[in-house]
């Protein structure tokens, strides 16, 4: 065998290292943008967000060469470990003190550590040792397409499997942080990838589109035409669905053949019941569980209300930064909305730094930036799917879903595609935690792939 | 696993797609949608218009007539505006607990963390008792904006005022916002362009809250305010001054003009008011008051009040007899009472003696001379020739006409033609006889007194004069050239030797009868006049107290002032009018008075007409042709 110290870098992906280094180096630069104080001007102060986040940076690397030198079965072998240190840690937090309403720190201010960050490095460490271990195998499908009971029953088997998942991301909610909670749903990215999920998650993305068309009509109601009688948005939808339902029953009936059509009449009688049961469920839950705020965030979203300085004034002010970017930006340094002096986009520097950025870069700096992130995650999928190991790339579609998460919904809540759910930009926004979390996960992604020629780990 | 790793593709794809929408999102927000470049220009960008300061007004002297003083606006942030002891601050700023609750509730209306207006121009004096008491007010600031001040306290009707534009206003100017001032009557108003300037912008960037953070542009598209042009106007402030103060308790005007440039030096409007009077926070219940006191001191009765001239008049008769040939400087009448009405004197003989002793007759006989010229063997074809030259000859001496004068609500006079008695009395209806009141300054002639201070002006320069005018200079440019032109009459200057003979004579000689207007060092020219008059009251005409009127100008030889004094319901021209006048001309021309008793008797005169000043009805005159 060959000493695997000596080929430590041998096979390192450098490609990601750049992305890594150009990542984190923009946003340096960025951040220094977003919150420019004239009296700190050096961008290495340790007073400003720019000056931390290096030393995070800097510390983030210290971890990331000391992972080099570990070795992957050290890392496949304190997987649980690590998980189980942290799910401890996720208990431990929900008994400090509160700020601003989440138990989610330990420690003070800019010098803290949140659980809820590192929970994700020890379930993706979890998850994929657990998925890889083959005990499982039963439980996979081993075609893709399959009837929706099969899929229920293979998930009776694998109880486990969704207990590993639920109990980090419950006591994360019990913080509460809605925000890493449905991080947590990346997830079934990874499940659906490795074959457990398949169907769930046609079911899953019918079930949002009807969720979605529930909200948007949750608190409406219309006129039949002709007769007076007044019913509610969501009774449409019932209706609509049984509509739905009797079509696909005359559709069965015309196209297959007689001796198939029970199993199918079965499944379709199930999702009818289902689906309706899932229609009020969300609309009890959207009219009477959430709170105000919420559900104006939603409602938000879905442009059911629509007020320049209210409720969407986070949205609006940060759709009007990146709107006023133009085609080239307005220079760096130069944002009129998304700086520190006027900061007429709030969290500028964390939640919302994609502003900043697209007002100075214009599009073809938002445009670039894009690219970037879509070739990491590409490269990602590329790195996981050259694994000789089921460890790693489950590993790998854990550290995709979850960077893939953040993609999404970072920006697409700076553009008004996504509800405002405050979770930062990776290797972008500023933050600690999040920094090293990040770069923890990647490290230890690169290292793992670093050793995919090594004969079996 | 050939199925599992197509899973892969659509994982792919997916990333592709949120990417894609991602991306063409982008593209739409950042470089088709002008709409949030719009909306981010209005969160962060925000412009202040810079108010000029308005053109100073000087006298002919460079003394300030108008200047601009600053005022202070208080404004309140409600969010900040908490804990205050609102009875304790009503009270301090002089505001009712209403107007407070009203200004305070559209405050939180239009936004809690930008100020609103709570007082409006407040004087400085007012605000040095406010300001220390500030601080007690949490969320309540000062902003200091400029406003007029009036130091010499005088000449309202003359300079204006200013208030806030309206609909109007900005309708007929583009150049005007809401928000703007403007000036209403006087020199304010007629040189409103003179003296308003240029408003500036200034561009700038802001933040969240709305507080300024820093220049547009560095500047780039930013306008410096144009401070308005200073205006000299021919006015003596002193003068002014004192004709006002004599003018005390009297109704009536007085009209100064300088005869060799026609710069009109002093108009006097009695009652009037201090101009201060109508400038910031109290501007509306003073103009109210003003409003409502039933003397009109808003009323400007020199350039807006047509009066009769009375006798005054007769200057001009005699002037157009003589041109026309219809009489000579040597020409005497009887005073034959049985054609008007007259008082006890000597013959008159000449038209010296006319002016010095005012003979009605004559003037009627003289007059008569003009309208009848057998022209035409028909009287009243004749009386149609005549009427229309004689209407010519008194437009000429510029009664009637437009005097181009910069001012805004001027009156013309009325001269009554042909064309107008043909309306009243028929075509060929009507001869000298029926019209002869217009001979003595009564009837259908109507004056105003710029036009009469003209005319004094005109015997003054013996022939001719500049349109009377405020303005003296603009910005160093000097007069406007209509100014500088001299109009001249239709009568030669030679004609005007008698009537000045006269005019001396009815102040220095005895039995003239403007004795009262005698000073020791100056050789006064003058004429008086006493103008019926008659006033409705209930409904049914009732005679009233005659108007005092003296014209007037001195010294005789090269004069430097031409003065027209109109006192309503007083009396005798030379019991009121003459005194009055000559106080002025002496205060003009020496700087001071030598006779306190005349001035103090004039000072202390009270002459707004009451009960005691309707008069029994006059007993029909019989007369016989």
């Amino acid at each position: 065998m060959r000493n695997q110290h000596d080929n430590t870098f041998a096979d390192l992906d450098w490609t990601m290292v750049i992305i890594y280094f150009l990542l984190v180096g923009l946003g340096v630069m960025n951040i220094y943008s977003a919150v420019y104080d004239p009296e700190h001007p050096s961008l290495f102060d340790q007073v400003t967000q720019h000056g931390k986040q290096i030393t995070w940076i800097g510390v983030s690397l210290f971890l990331g060469i000391a992972i080099m030198f570990l070795e992957t079965s050290f890392i496949k072998k304190y997987a649980y470990w690590f998980y189980w240190i942290t799910i401890m840690l996720l208990i431990a937090v929900l008994f400090m003190p509160a700020v601003k309403g989440a138990r989610a720190w330990f420690g003070v201010g800019s010098f803290g550590i949140q659980p809820a960050e590192f929970a994700k490095i020890g379930v993706s460490l979890a998850l994929a040792r657990y998925l890889s271990s083959g005990d499982l195998y039963k439980g996979k499908t081993r075609s893709a397409s399959v009837s929706f009971w099969q899929s229920i029953g293979k998930l009776r088997n694998i109880g486990p499997l969704f207990a590993l998942l639920l109990i980090p991301a419950a006591l994360i909610l019990m913080q509460p942080d809605a925000g890493t909670f449905i991080v947590f749903t990346s997830f079934i990215l990874v499940l659906y990838r490795e074959g457990y999920a398949g169907n769930i998650l046609l079911f899953l993305i019918i079930a949002v589109i009807i969720a979605v068309i529930t909200l948007v009509v949750a608190d409406s109601s219309f006129m039949i035409p002709g007769l007076k009688i007044k019913l509610s948005g969501k009774t449409g939808i019932v209706v609509s669905l049984l509509i739905l339902g009797t079509i696909f029953y005359f559709l069965i009936r015309s196209f297959i053949l007689p001796r198939n059509r029970p199993p199918l009449y079965r499944a379709l009688i199930g999702s009818l019941i289902v689906a309706i049961v899932f229609v009020n469920f969300i609309e009890i839950g959207y009219s009477k569980i959430l709170m105000t705020h919420q559900k104006e965030r939603i409602d938000l979203v879905l442009g059911k209300i629509d007020d320049p300085d209210g409720k969407g004034y986070n949205i609006n002010r940060a759709k009007a930064s990146i709107g006023s970017g133009g085609f080239a930006g307005k220079g760096y340094m130069k944002a009129t909305l998304a700086n520190e002096t006027q900061a007429h986009v709030p969290m500028q520097s964390t939640d919302f730094i994609f502003c900043t950025w697209s007002e100075e870069w214009g599009f073809i700096g938002s445009f670039l930036l894009v690219i970037v992130y879509t070739v990491l995650l590409l490269k990602m999928i590329i790195i996981a799917e050259r694994q000789r190991s089921d460890f790693t790339r489950i590993f790998a579609y854990c550290v995709t879903g979850i960077f893939f998460y953040h993609f999404m919904i970072n920006i697409g809540m700076a553009i008004g595609l996504a509800p405002v759910i405050g979770i930062p930009l990776p290797f972008f926004s500023y933050g600690g935690s999040s920094i090293m979390s990040f770069s923890i996960l990647y490290f230890i992604l690169l290292k793992l792939d670093a050793e995919r020629k090594v004969v079996l780990q | 696993m050939n199925n599992l790793d197509n899973r892969k593709y659509v994982i792919i794809l997916m990333i592709l797609l949120v990417s894609l929408i991602f991306v063409t999102r982008l593209f739409y927000m950042q470089v088709i949608d002008e709409k949030w470049k719009d909306r981010a220009a209005e969160i962060s960008e925000n412009k202040v218009i810079t108010q000029p300061a308005r053109g100073v007004v000087y006298d002919r002297n460079g003394e300030k007539l108008i200047s601009n003083v600053v005022y202070y606006d208080l404004r309140i942030v409600p969010n900040q505006a908490i804990g205050i002891d609102s009875a304790a601050l009503v009270e301090l700023l002089d505001i009712t607990m209403e107007e407070y609750v009203k200004k305070m509730n559209a405050a939180r209306k239009y936004s809690k963390r930008k100020s609103s207006e709570l007082v409006t121009q407040i004087p400085p004096d007012e605000f040095t008792l406010i300001a220390p008491e500030l601080y007690k007010f949490p969320g309540i600031f000062e902003v200091e904006r400029t406003l007029r001040v009036y130091p010499k306290k005088c000449g309202a009707h003359i300079l204006g005022y200013m208030n806030e534009v309206n609909k109007n206003d900005i309708e007929k100017n583009a150049y005007y916002k809401s928000g703007d001032f403007i000036g209403r009557m006087g020199i304010e108003r007629s040189y409103e362009e003179v003296l308003r300037g240029k408003r500036g912008v200034k561009y700038y960037l802001q933040d969240a809250i709305g507080v300024e953070t820093g220049r547009y542009e560095n500047g780039k598209y930013d306008t410096l305010a144009v401070q308005g042009k200073s205006i000299t106007l021919g006015i003596d402030w002193e003068l002014q001054s004192y004709i006002e103060s004599l003018m005390q308790n009297k109704l009536g005007c007085v009209v100064a003009i300088e005869p060799g440039s026609g710069e009109i030096l002093a108009m006097v409007s009695a009652p009037t008011y201090d101009p201060n009077l109508l400038v910031g926070r109290r501007l509306g219940e003073n103009y109210s008051s003003l409003e409502k006191d039933t003397l009109l001191p808003l009323f400007n009765r020199a350039a807006g009040a047509t009066y009769s001239p009375g006798s005054t008049f007769k200057l001009l008769m005699a002037l157009i007899a003589m041109q026309e040939g219809v009489i000579t400087p040597e020409t005497g009448f009887p005073c034959n009472q049985n054609l008007v009405g007259c008082h006890n004197h000597g013959s008159a003989r000449t038209v010296s003696d006319a002016v010095k002793m005012s003979c009605n007759p004559y003037f009627y006989q003289a007059t008569k001379r003009i309208i009848h010229q057998g022209k035409s063997t028909n009287g009243f074809k004749d009386a149609a020739i005549g009427m229309d030259i004689w209407a010519s000859y008194v437009k000429s001496f510029g009664i009637g006409t437009d005097l181009h004068i910069d001012f805004p609500g001027v009156m013309k006079g009325f001269v009554p033609n042909t064309e107008y008695y043909n309306k009243i009395y028929n075509q060929y209806g009507w001869q000298f006889e029926t019209i002869y009141s217009i001979s003595i300054g009564q009837g259908e002639v109507l004056v105003t007194s710029i036009e009469m201070a003209n005319l004094a002006a005109i015997i003054a320069n013996r022939g001719y004069y500049h349109y009377p005018h405020f303005v003296k200079d603009i910005d160093g440019t000097g007069t406007p050239d209509i100014y500088m032109q001299k109009n001249y009459t239709m009568v030669d200057s030679q004609f005007f030797a008698p009537i000045i003979d006269g005019m001396w004579r009815v102040v220095h000689e005895p039995g003239g009868t403007g004795s009262k207007a005698r000073i020791d060092s100056i050789a006064v020219c003058g004429k008086t006049g006493t103008v019926e008059n008659s006033k409705i009251i209930n409904g049914k005409t009732a005679r009233m107290t005659d108007h005092s009127v003296f014209t007037a100008f001195a010294p005789m030889e090269k004069p430097q002032i031409a003065i027209y004094v109109y006192l309503e319901n007083s009396g005798f021209g030379g019991t009121w009018a003459a005194p009055l006048a000559s106080l002025a001309i002496e205060k003009y021309l020496t700087g001071e008075v030598s006779d306190t008793a005349k001035e103090n008797r004039i000072l202390n005169a009270n002459l707004i007409p009451d009960a005691s000043d309707i008069l029994p009805p006059k007993e029909p005159k019989r007369r016989r042709r």
